[in-house]
């Protein structure tokens, strides 16, 4: 270990006393901290802005004036995803997402204002975030920095001279490994601060906070031992740079692409028109709760009329019209929670696909690791929308019971040819303050990291595996010298 | 000067025989090349070691430090195998390749450092100053880059580091090439000096005259084995280079 430490000295030596080297440093130094800084900085807007939002539109909400409940379900609401503390760090796919739901009855909408649509299409080339930095440059500048770490001491024969001042192979690799890995950990240092401080305003957050950097401490320790063992295999410093080159390649680009189209390929999602003409089909044949004499909502009439021992629904001591908008919605939301199930069980079935690349590529298992345990994945984006459905069958149905314990049916029925029957339907205004506002409860930390677990093991066993391939360099090393 | 007392300190605790090579038989991939070669080196000797490209004078040194496993024969380094205790023949063993590799972003001193830390030795910064003087090398160059040296300055680097490793043993893989005749005497001057304190120097060259100038004795290696040893006579005269050019253009034939 002694031996090994002095190599990775004067390997770090040469790297501070290598312009070049000095340069790059100072860039991805310089480009980490401009990426911590403005990811905070647009995290912490974009928070402030749908907290803004969402107090307005709940604000909106609580004004509105006295008015038939059945107003109150068509003026609907607007439920906003926040983001969570850890997103500065790794906003993961919520600039790929909608992050605002409008609520309504008789219909579940699609999430918009994701930033990537709303964007002037720049987002395509990637979001500059601290884990953009650490997941795709840092790789490249330590490629460049490490890829002849070894290979130069061969040519040079450098090697003979080490080996006859009492160094193995081993005590080269692992010190040339240690001395990049001090470099991998000075350019995580500004991405590092970034994330302590986006997790110090939430201690709660501090052990996923620990998990994300746990996940790209190990996906560079991969890279560095990747470099070393790489720049020891080959032949020169030339042959190394090319091999090093295309492993980023395949590794942080081709591969997580062709995981991707492979995942979309194996299990394909149906359209939104497709899915909408399909959901509109279904919907129709569940009858128009608007309607109380729609001919599906007969045997509904009929159970009602027998549970409550009359025989017109004008002898009902409830409004019956508020009844049938409850079943309807009750018949209407089941079907939307199945299609929007159907849909999640795709992606996720989607995400497993691309999962099972992360054995191929680090870079898929650090990705996974960091949204994940930040709660910017996707199903954190499914998290929100399963919440946000059952906030709005909530909150319709309790507009639907307030139609139907609020408004007398007889004044329900005459309200468009009666002014004073209309103005009798009117519920007062302080109903809609009682009404609860919508509040996302995103997955607790323990749960994060529970997700987290098989993509920080994935980074572990590359480690583990990289490791393993760095000691049959050493002993091919100790041969070749 | 302590670090220049040194190496006569461990000349007097090695064994008169420094080198011993017994029925050596080594190869490089599938080609034998060294087929029973028998030679030894004492302390305080200059052993010059001759051949033709590929006679196997570079795999010989190979062998004494461990880069390659013989396939029969003995070697021992002041009585010890690099096979069997490699760190230990490392440790008394100075090593001079063709190009010295020092690393060309360190000055002189820096490499010296480096190469003493790696190899476990505490020198103090005058220890390392009066060897590098020692070698001539001037003290303002001594803290310059390797990076702007002469092969020659190098040379006296490397030199000065084996001074300081007060190793009992020099094994120099053709350390005159593309030296100077200037930087040549100098160098000879160099050897000479460790050879006064009881260095064992093996040397491995094409370079017959500087040979015959300096060495105590010459083998020339041909086929794998010894063909011809010569010993230095007293007197200026010390080799027959007529013998020498002879027995060199006949192995080389």
């Amino acid at each position: 270990m002694r031996r090994a430490l002095v190599v990775a000295g004067g390997e770090l030596r040469l790297l501070l006393r290598s312009r070049l080297a000095a340069i790059g440093l100072g860039a991805l130094l310089a480009l980490s901290a401009v990426a911590a800084w403005t990811s905070s900085a647009h995290v912490a807007r974009e928070h402030a802005t749908r907290a803004a939002h969402q107090a307005a539109v709940d604000r909106l909400f609580d004004d509105q004036p006295a008015r038939h409940p059945h107003r109150v379900v068509h003026y609907g609401t607007y439920a906003h995803r926040p983001l969570g503390p850890l997103a500065a760090f790794d906003p993961g796919v919520d600039p790929y997402t909608g992050t605002t739901l409008y609520l309504e009855g008789h219909r579940q909408n699609v999430a918009a204002f994701g930033a990537a649509r709303e964007s002037s299409g720049l987002l395509r080339f990637g979001q500059l975030t601290p884990a953009f930095v650490l997941q795709t440059l840092a790789p490249l500048l330590l490629v460049f920095l490490g890829y002849a770490s070894v290979a130069r001491e061969r040519e040079s024969g450098g090697l003979r001279q080490l080996y006859s001042h009492g160094a193995r192979a081993v005590d080269v690799l692992a010190g040339k490994a240690l001395a990049l890995g001090a470099v991998a950990l000075a350019v995580a240092l500004p991405a590092g601060i970034a994330l302590v401080a986006a997790a110090a305003s939430v201690p709660a957050e501090v052990p996923a906070a620990l998990a994300v950097a746990a996940g790209h401490l190990l996906y560079l320790a991969a890279w560095v031992l990747a470099i070393a063992a790489i720049s020891a295999f080959a032949g020169t410093a030339r042959t190394a740079l090319v091999a090093l080159v295309a492993a980023w390649t395949v590794a942080v680009v081709v591969l997580p692409r062709v995981a991707a189209e492979y995942a979309l390929r194996a299990e394909p999602l149906p359209s939104r028109v497709e899915t909408d003409l399909r959901l509109q089909a279904e919907l129709r044949e569940l009858g128009d709760s608007h309607d109380a004499n729609d001919p599906f909502f007969a045997e509904f009439r009929r159970r009602t009329l027998e549970r409550y021992g009359v025989e017109r629904i004008e002898d009902l001591p409830v409004n019956f019209r508020g009844l049938v908008s409850a079943e309807g919605e009750t018949l209407t939301s089941r079907l939307f929670v199945e299609y929007a199930e159907r849909l999640a069980a795709i992606q996720r079935a989607q995400r497993a696909r691309v999962d099972a690349f992360a054995w191929a590529t680090p870079a898929l298992a650090v990705r996974r690791a960091s949204m994940t345990a930040a709660g910017s994945d996707l199903e954190n984006h499914l998290r929100f929308l399963a919440q946000a459905e059952a906030y709005r069958y909530d909150l319709i149905q309790r507009l639907n019971r307030l139609h139907a314990d609020g408004v007398a049916y007889a004044d329900d029925v005459q309200r468009s040819r009666d002014a004073a029957a209309e103005r009798r339907t009117r519920v007062v205004a302080s109903h809609w303050q009682q009404l609860p506002d919508f509040r996302f409860e995103p997955a607790s930390p323990r749960e994060r990291l529970a997700a987290a677990r098989p993509a920080l093991l994935a980074l572990g066993g590359w480690v583990a595996a990289l490791i393993g391939v760095l000691a049959l360099a050493a002993r091919r090393l100790e041969r070749t010298a | 000067m302590r670090a220049l007392e040194a190496p006569a300190a461990a000349a007097a605790a090695a064994p008169a025989i420094a080198i011993a090579i017994d029925g050596l038989e080594a190869d490089r991939g599938d080609r034998p090349v060294l087929r029973g070669l028998k030679l030894s080196v004492a302390a305080g000797e200059v052993y010059a070691l001759l051949g033709a490209n590929g006679a196997g004078k570079s795999t010989t040194l190979a062998a004494l430090l461990g880069f390659l496993a013989p396939r029969a024969g003995s070697l021992a380094v002041c009585g010890r195998s690099p096979q069997a205790e490699l760190n230990a023949v490392r440790r008394i063993v100075a090593y001079l390749p063709e190009n010295v590799a020092l690393y060309e972003h360190l000055s002189a001193v820096e490499n010296v450092r480096y190469f003493l830390d790696l190899a476990g030795e505490r020198r103090g910064a005058d220890e390392i100053d009066a060897a590098l003087a020692e070698v001539r090398l001037a003290a303002d160059a001594a803290r310059q880059r390797v990076g702007t040296y002469s092969k020659g300055m190098r040379q006296k680097t490397a030199i000065a580091l084996a001074l300081l490793r007060r190793a009992p043993v020099l094994l120099l893989d053709e350390p005159t090439t593309g030296l100077d005749p200037g930087a040549t005497r100098e160098f000879h001057r160099l050897l000479d000096a460790l050879r006064g304190r009881g260095v064992a120097i093996l040397m491995v060259t094409h370079d017959l005259l500087g040979a015959a100038e300096l060495a105590d004795r010459i083998g020339l290696l041909a086929g794998g084995r010894l063909t011809h040893e010569w010993c230095a006579a007293p007197g200026p005269a010390r080799f027959d280079l007529a013998a020498l050019h002879r027995g060199f253009a006949e192995s080389t034939a």
